[in-house]
C-alpha cells in the first residue's frame, strides 16, 4: 500500500505540470507565469516595407512640395500658364547629382528608373522655383531653391562654364595676356591701361572740365615694357580759346587746353611705325581702338612671327582687339564679327 | 477697382430678362478694357508679370461674380472624381449603392471564374462575373472590425496596392492611421519579411517589430509572393479577391472588382477609417493606463508559482 502510495506520489511530482488537481479559472486569472518580452518599437518611417524607405521619403517629400507649389501658383494665377508666356522665361540649366551620388546619399542602391523619377521631380520643381523667380516672388524661390541645392552637384558652376572662353587673366601689374592668329602669323599681345602723370591725377580729382578727346599719337623712342609716361604733343603755336559763340560743351575748350593720352605700340620692341611702313596695316591695328573709342586708354607690346606683313597685322588686330575686351567688357560686342554698322 | 462697378451692373443684369443679361454683361466687358483677352506682349520685368496676374484675377472674379446667378450645383456640392480619395466614408455608412456606383460588383471573364468564388458570385451577364454585393458588404464590414480591432490594440497595418493608380489610395490611407499605417505603393520585394536580415540589417531586424499585425492587399493577384510571405510569418491578411481568385488565399477577403480605382479607393479608405477609430481608442487607452499609473502609488506585486 505505502509502496503504491509513494510511488503515486512520485509520480505526481515527476509529472505536476499534468496535474488531476482541479482548479478553478477564476483562480488561474492572477497568475504571474513570467514577464513578456517587452513590445519592439515599430519602424518610423510609412514606406518602411518598401525595402527602400530613405528613397520614397525623399521622393514622396518632393511630390508633396511640388503639390503644395502649384496650389500656391495656382493660387497666384501663375498657372496653368499660356505657351506665350512660357516662351519669355529663361532657359534653365541644372545639374544634377549624378545616380551614383544619389545613391551615396541615400545609402541604398539607386536604379536607373528610380533615378530617372527622382530627376524628373526635381525638374518639375526647379519649372516652379523658375517661374516664381521671374514672377518676382522671391521668397517662394528661395524656398524651393534651398530644397533643390540639396540635390544639385557642388561642381556645378564649373560644369556650366564648360565651354565656354576663359576670362582672360590679368596679372600683378594689370596687364592681360592675349593671342591672336592670322594665316601663319601669331601674335602674342600685352595690354595695359596708360598711367596718368601725377599732375593729371591731381587735376582730374580736382578740376570739373569735361572728358578730354584724345588722339592717336605715336611715340618715336621705344619705351621699355609695361611702364609707360605720356609724352606731351601740345601744339604751343595755336591759339589757347575756344571757337567764339561756344560757351560750353567740347568746342569752348581751345586745343592747347586739351590734355591727350597717347597709345603707344611695340611690336617685337619695334614702334608700330616703323615694323609696318604700310598704312593699311597700321589702320588695320588701330581699329579696335576707333571701334571702342578708348583710343589713348592703353598701350600695348606685342610679339609677332610667321606670315607675311597682312597676317601679322592681321593677327595683331586679334590680339590687340581681345585684350581691350577683357580690359573693357562693355565694349565686348563692337568688338565682335559682323558688328558692321559703325563707319569709321 | 472695376468690380462694384461690376456688382452693380450684374445686379441689375440679373434682374432684366435673359437676353438683356447677355446684351449688358457683353458691354460691360467691351466698356472694361482690363477683362479683355490678355495681350501678347513680351513679359520682360517682374512688373509685367504681376500685371498678367492681376488680369487673370480679375477675370476671376468676373467669373466668380457671375456664379452666383448660375445653377445652385457648385463645385463643392457635387460629386468630384477626387472625393472618394479624400472623403472616405465611415464603416457605419457603407452602402450597397455606393459600391454599386463604383463598379466593385464587375467581376472577370465567367470563363476564369474560381470554382471557390461560386458562393460570392451572384452569377453572369454579358460574358462576365457578376460579384453578389449581398455578400460583400458584411464582410467589408467584418474587415473593418478586424482593422479596427488590430489598431486598437497597437498593431501595425500595412496597406499594399502596386499599381500606378493605387499608389496615392494606399499612401493616405497609411497617413490616416499615423504611426501604424504603412504603406507599399510599388513593387513588394520579395524576401521583405522571409528575409529580414538581409533586407534591413541585422541591427534592425533584431530591434524593430519587422513584422506587421495585419496587411491589406488591393491587388491580390500580382502581389501573390507577399501573400505567401504573410502566411509564412503568420500575419493575417485582408484583400479585394475578384472572381478569378480563390478567395482562400487572404484570412478575410472582400469579394469585389480589383481592377477599379473607385472601388479599391472606396474599400481602403473605409478600411483606413476603421483604423483611425482603432488609433483613437488605442492612445485613449495609453492615455487613461498613464493617468491611473501616476494616480496611483506602486506596489510590490506578489509571484505566484503554479
Amino acid at each position: 500500500m505505502n509502496i503504491a502510495k509513494k510511488a503515486a506520489g512520485g509520480a505526481l511530482r515527476f509529472r505536476a505540470y499534468a496535474t488531476a488537481a482541479y482548479v478553478p479559472p477564476a483562480s488561474m486569472e492572477n497568475v504571474q507565469r513570467g514577464r513578456l518580452p517587452p513590445p519592439k518599437p515599430k519602424p518610423e518611417s510609412p514606406t518602411f516595407y518598401t525595402g527602400r524607405a530613405t528613397y520614397y521619403d525623399q521622393l514622396l517629400a518632393l511630390e508633396n512640395a511640388s503639390k503644395q507649389t502649384r496650389s500656391a501658383l495656382q493660387q497666384l494665377q501663375l498657372l496653368p500658364l499660356s505657351r506665350f508666356a512660357q516662351q519669355n522665361l529663361p532657359p534653365l540649366h541644372p545639374v544634377w547629382k549624378s545616380q551614383v551620388d544619389l545613391a551615396e546619399l541615400m545609402e541604398a542602391k539607386l536604379t536607373t528608373s528610380r533615378y530617372r523619377r527622382f530627376v524628373s521631380q526635381l525638374n518639375q520643381l526647379n519649372q516652379y522655383r523658375r517661374l516664381a523667380e521671374v514672377a518676382g516672388h522671391l521668397a517662394l524661390a528661395e524656398r524651393l531653391q534651398r530644397v533643390l541645392d540639396m540635390f544639385e552637384r557642388e561642381n556645378k558652376e564649373a560644369i556650366l562654364a564648360r565651354g565656354k572662353a576663359k576670362p582672360t587673366k590679368f596679372d600683378e601689374f594689370g596687364r592681360t595676356y592675349t593671342v591672336g592668329r592670322r594665316k601663319e602669323s601669331t601674335a602674342r599681345v600685352w595690354v595695359i591701361r596708360t598711367q596718368l602723370s601725377p599732375e593729371e591725377q591731381a587735376a582730374a580729382s580736382s578740376s570739373t572740365t569735361p572728358a578730354e578727346p584724345p588722339q592717336v599719337q605715336t611715340s618715336e623712342s621705344p619705351a621699355p615694357p609695361p611702364a609707360q609716361t605720356v609724352e606731351d604733343p601740345i601744339v604751343h603755336s595755336a591759339p589757347a580759346v575756344g571757337i567764339p559763340g561756344f560757351e560750353s560743351g567740347p568746342l569752348s575748350i581751345g586745343p592747347t587746353q586739351v590734355k591727350v593720352h597717347t597709345t603707344n605700340i611695340l611690336i617685337n620692341n619695334i614702334p608700330f611705325t616703323d615694323y609696318f611702313p604700310n598704312v593699311a596695316d597700321r589702320e588695320r591695328i588701330v581699329r579696335p581702338f576707333r571701334v571702342a573709342g578708348l583710343i589713348g586708354a592703353f598701350n600695348v607690346f606685342a610679339l609677332v612671327r610667321g606670315g607675311g606683313s597682312t597676317g601679322q597685322s592681321g593677327a595683331l588686330t586679334l590680339g590687340i582687339a581681345k585684350g581691350i575686351a577683357a580690359h573693357a567688357p562693355e565694349v565686348e560686342p563692337l568688338l565682335r564679327k559682323g558688328f558692321t554698322s559703325l563707319k569709321l | 477697382m472695376a468690380l462694384p462697378l461690376l456688382r452693380r451692373g450684374a445686379a441689375s443684369a440679373a434682374r432684366c430678362s435673359r437676353s438683356s443679361v447677355q446684351a449688358s454683361v457683353v458691354v460691360n466687358i467691351r466698356q472694361n478694357s482690363s477683362f479683355a483677352k490678355v495681350e501678347e506682349t513680351p513679359l520682360e520685368a517682374p512688373e509685367d508679370w504681376t500685371n498678367l496676374q492681376l488680369k487673370r484675377a480679375e477675370y476671376k472674379s468676373l467669373i466668380d461674380t457671375f456664379s452666383e446667378y448660375g445653377s445652385t450645383q457648385t463645385r463643392d456640392n457635387t460629386f468630384q472624381p477626387h472625393h472618394t480619395l479624400h472623403r472616405p466614408v465611415a464603416p457605419s455608412d457603407i452602402t450597397l449603392s455606393a459600391l454599386l456606383a463604383s463598379g466593385a460588383h464587375f467581376g472577370h471573364s465567367h470563363t476564369r471564374m474560381n470554382p471557390n468564388f461560386v458562393p460570392y458570385a451572384y452569377g453572369t451577364r454579358a460574358g462576365i462575373t457578376i460579384i453578389d454585393l449581398d455578400h460583400t458588404l458584411p464582410l467589408l464590414r467584418r474587415a473593418a472590425q478586424v482593422v479596427r480591432g488590430v489598431a486598437a490594440r497597437g498593431g501595425s497595418i500595412v496597406f499594399v496596392g502596386t499599381r500606378a493608380d493605387l499608389r496615392s489610395t494606399v499612401r493616405l490611407a497609411a497617413e490616416r492611421m499615423g504611426k501604424q499605417g504603412y504603406h507599399v505603393g510599388e513593387r513588394w520585394l520579395p524576401g521583405t519579411l522571409t528575409n529580414k536580415v538581409h533586407m534591413f540589417g541585422p541591427d534592425v531586424a533584431r530591434d524593430e517589430q519587422v513584422v506587421p499585425d495585419l496587411v491589406v492587399f488591393l491587388n491580390p493577384i500580382p502581389n501573390i509572393h507577399a501573400i505567401r510571405e504573410c502566411a509564412l510569418e503568420h500575419v493575417p491578411t485582408i484583400g479585394i479577391v475578384d472572381s478569378n481568385v480563390d478567395p482562400r488565399v487572404v484570412m478575410y477577403p472582400i469579394p469585389a472588382n480589383d481592377e477599379s480605382t473607385r472601388t479599391a479607393e472606396l474599400i481602403s479608405g473605409l478600411l483606413s477609417v476603421a483604423g483611425r477609430e482603432g488609433v483613437a481608442i488605442y492612445h485613449e487607452e495609453q492615455a487613461k493606463a498613464a493617468r491611473a499609473a501616476s494616480r496611483r502609488p506602486s506596489r510590490p506585486r506578489e509571484q505566484h508559482m503554479a
